[in-house]
C-alpha cells in the first residue's frame, strides 16, 4: 500500500488555506497537529472496531498514513472482516471487542458500529487506556450521549468524534469568513439533504435484515437524524457560536414503506435565544437539491458543500462595460428590431465564488483520521471538538423527539453540558474542594 | 492580380492611427471609471475591453476614411 506523507502546512497550503492563529481560532481542534514534525518517526497503533463500509473506509485511510499501524481488527459479521483484511492482511482479528481491548499493542480503537452500541464501547476502551474515535452519531440516547462525555471527562485519553465537516477545509474557510464579517450578522441557516435511494443494503439471508440494515430499524436509529442531520446541525454550533434551546418538527414515512421504522421525510427547525433559526429538512424520494447549508448571512450567503460564497449586493460591472451598454442601449433602443442588450447582464450574473479557490476535491474525512493519529501519539486531547459532537448528537435526537411527540422541546438542561451558552446542571459540574 | 505598394509613409500614418485609436480608448475608460465611480484598478485589469474597444474605433475609423476617399475619388472623376 502506497503510504504518502504529507504535512498539514502542506495540505492547507493546497486546499487554499492558511495555518495559523486565525485557523486554530475558529477550529482549534487543529491543534492536534501541533508536534507533527517531532512525531515524525513515531506510529500510532490502531484498531477498527466495525468493519462494515465506515469501518473500511477509515481503515483505508488508516493504512495509507505512514505514522499508523492498523494492528487489530474486530466485527461479527465474517464479510465484514473479510472486507476489511483485504485492506489490513496483517491485522489481528477478534470477534469479540473487548478481547481486542485487552490487546497490549493497541493504542487507539476507531468505533465504527451502529451507533446503540457506541456508549459500552467507548466507556470500555477508555477503562482499558485506549485513545477512542467514535463515529457520530455519538449515541441514539440523550443518556448514552452524556454517559459518553462524562466518561470523556473522568479520563485523560484522547476521543474523537466523527463530524468530519470541521475539518473540512471547505467549512473551515467559510467559519473564517463568517468571524471575519465577511457575509455580516447570519440571519438564518437553511440544512438540506436530499436523496433518492432506499438506504438499503443488501441483505444475503432475511435473519439478517436487522443487523444489517440497523439504520431503518427505531431499536437502534434514529434515521435520517442520527445519520444525516448530525452532519449538518453541528454546523449551527460552529457558525452562529451558540446553541438552541427549542426545537420543533415534523417526520413522515411516505415514500419508502417497506417495513422500516425510522421516517423518509422529515423538517425541523431550530431555535435559537437570538432568533436565528437553523432548519433541517431531508427527503429520499427525490434528490433535485442535493446535500448543501446555507448560511444566510446580511451581506452574503455561504454554501460550504458546493465550496461556494455569494455576495449579497452585486458588485457593478466595470466602467468602461457600463459606458458601452449605455452607448448601445442609447443607439438600439429607439430601433424596433433590436435584440436584447448583452454586456451587463452576462457580467452581472452572481454565479458565486469558491471559498479556497477551486471546486473542492475531498471532505475533512482524511484530516479528521490523521489528526486522531496524531492525538494518539501525543496524548494530547483537542479542545471543543468533543463538545461539537455531543452537541450534534442530541440536536438530532432532540430533533427526532420533537418530531415523535409533535410538539416544540425545550433543551433538557439536564443534558446541558458547559458550553457556549449552556451551562451545565451543577450535578455535572465539577465538586467544589473541600475544606481540610 | 497585381502587386499593391505599401509605402513607408502609410504605415507610419496606420501605426499613428492605431495608437490614437488605443488612446482614445484608455481615455474613454478614464472617462467611464470617473463617471461610474469605478476602481482605479479597471484602468489594467479592463486592458482587454480598452484594447478590443481600440480595434473597433481603428476598424470604423478605417471605414468611414475609406467612404470619404471613395466619394472624393468618385468626385474627382467627374
Amino acid at each position: 500500500m502506497e503510504q504518502k506523507t504529507i504535512s498539514r502546512r502542506e495540505f492547507l497550503k493546497e486546499m487554499g488555506l492558511v495555518a495559523g492563529v486565525s485557523l486554530l481560532a475558529s477550529s482549534p481542534w487543529f491543534s492536534a497537529f501541533a508536534q507533527e514534525q517531532e512525531t515524525q518517526k513515531e506510529k500510532a497503533r490502531l484498531a477498527v472496531i466495525g468493519t462494515g463500509s465506515r469501518g473500511c473506509f477509515h481503515l483505508n485511510m488508516f493504512v495509507r498514513d505512514p505514522k499508523c499501524e492498523v494492528v487489530a481488527i474486530c466485527d461479527d459479521y465474517r464479510p465484514s472482516i473479510d472486507a476489511a483484511l483485504k485492506i489490513t492482511p496483517h491485522a489481528n482479528v477478534y470477534t469479540v471487542y473487548r478481547k481486542l481491548l485487552e490487546d497490549p499493542n493497541v493504542d487507539g480503537v476507531l468505533i465504527a458500529t451502529p451507533l446503540h452500541l457506541h456508549r459500552e464501547m467507548v466507556e470500555a476502551s477508555f477503562q482499558a487506556g485506549k485513545h477512542v474515535f467514535c463515529e457520530k452519531s455519538l449515541s441514539k440516547t440523550l443518556d448514552d450521549a452524556l454517559a459518553i462525555y462524562k466518561a470523556y471527562q473522568n479520563t485523560d485519553k484522547v476521543l474523537f468524534v466523527g463530524q468530519q465537516r470541521l475539518f473540512d477545509p471547505r467549512y473551515i474557510k467559510a467559519i473564517e469568513m463568517i468571524e471575519q464579517g465577511v457575509i455580516g450578522p447570519i440571519q438564518g441557516i437553511k440544512t438540506f439533504w436530499y436523496r433518492n435511494n432506499d438506504w438499503r443494503r443488501p441483505v444475503p439471508s432475511p435473519e439478517l435484515e436487522r443487523k444489517i440494515n440497523w439504520r431503518l430499524y427505531r431499536e437502534f436509529s434514529l434515521g435520517m437524524m442520527t445519520e444525516l442531520a448530525c452532519h449538518q446541525v453541528q454546523l449551527g454550533s460552529w457558525a452562529l457560536k451558540e446553541l438552541p434551546n427549542r426545537m420543533m418538527g415534523s417526520g413522515s414515512l411516505t415514500w419508502w414503506k417497506d417495513g422500516r421504522e425510522v421516517y423518509d421525510n422529515v423538517s425541523i427547525l431550530y431555535l435559537y435565544d437570538s432568533g436565528v433559526r437553523m432548519s433541517f429538512d431531508s427527503i429520499i424520494s427525490n434528490k433535485f437539491y442535493g446535500c448543501e447549508e446555507q448560511i444566510m448571512g446580511h451581506e452574503g450567503t455561504i454554501e460550504p458543500e458546493k465550496g461556494k460564497f455569494f455576495y449579497e449586493t452585486i458588485p457593478p460591472a466595470a466602467g468602461i462595460l457600463q459606458l458601452v451598454n449605455e452607448a448601445e442601449k442609447g443607439i438600439f433602443e429607439s430601433i424596433p428590431f433590436a435584440g436584447p442588450s448583452w454586456v451587463p447582464e452576462t457580467a452581472n450574473k452572481n454565479k458565486g465564488e469558491f471559498l479556497i479557490g477551486e471546486k473542492p476535491k475531498e471532505d475533512g474525512s482524511r484530516l479528521t483520521d490523521r489528526a486522531f493519529v496524531e492525538a494518539v501519539i501525543t496524548g494530547k486531547r483537542v479542545e471543543k471538538l468533543v463538545e461539537e459532537g455531543y452537541y450534534a448528537t442530541t440536536l438530532s435526537i432532540l430533533g427526532d423527539q420533537a418530531m415523535q411527540e409533535g410538539r416544540i422541546i425545550d433543551y433538557p438542561d439536564e443534558y446541558k453540558i458547559d458550553y457556549l451558552n449552556h451551562k451545565a446542571p451543577s450535578a455535572l459540574a465539577p465538586a467544589a474542594p473541600e475544606n481540610v | 492580380m497585381k502587386d499593391t505598394v505599401i509605402t513607408a509613409r502609410r504605415k507610419k500614418t496606420e501605426v499613428f492611427t492605431f495608437i490614437a485609436c488605443i488612446v482614445v480608448a484608455i481615455g474613454l475608460n478614464i472617462f467611464a471609471i470617473a463617471k461610474y465611480n469605478t476602481a482605479w484598478s479597471e484602468l489594467y485589469s479592463q486592458i482587454v475591453y480598452v484594447l478590443v474597444i481600440g480595434c473597433i474605433i481603428y476598424a470604423l475609423w478605417t471605414v468611414l476614411r475609406l467612404v470619404f476617399y471613395g466619394i472624393i475619388g468618385l468626385i474627382r472623376r467627374l
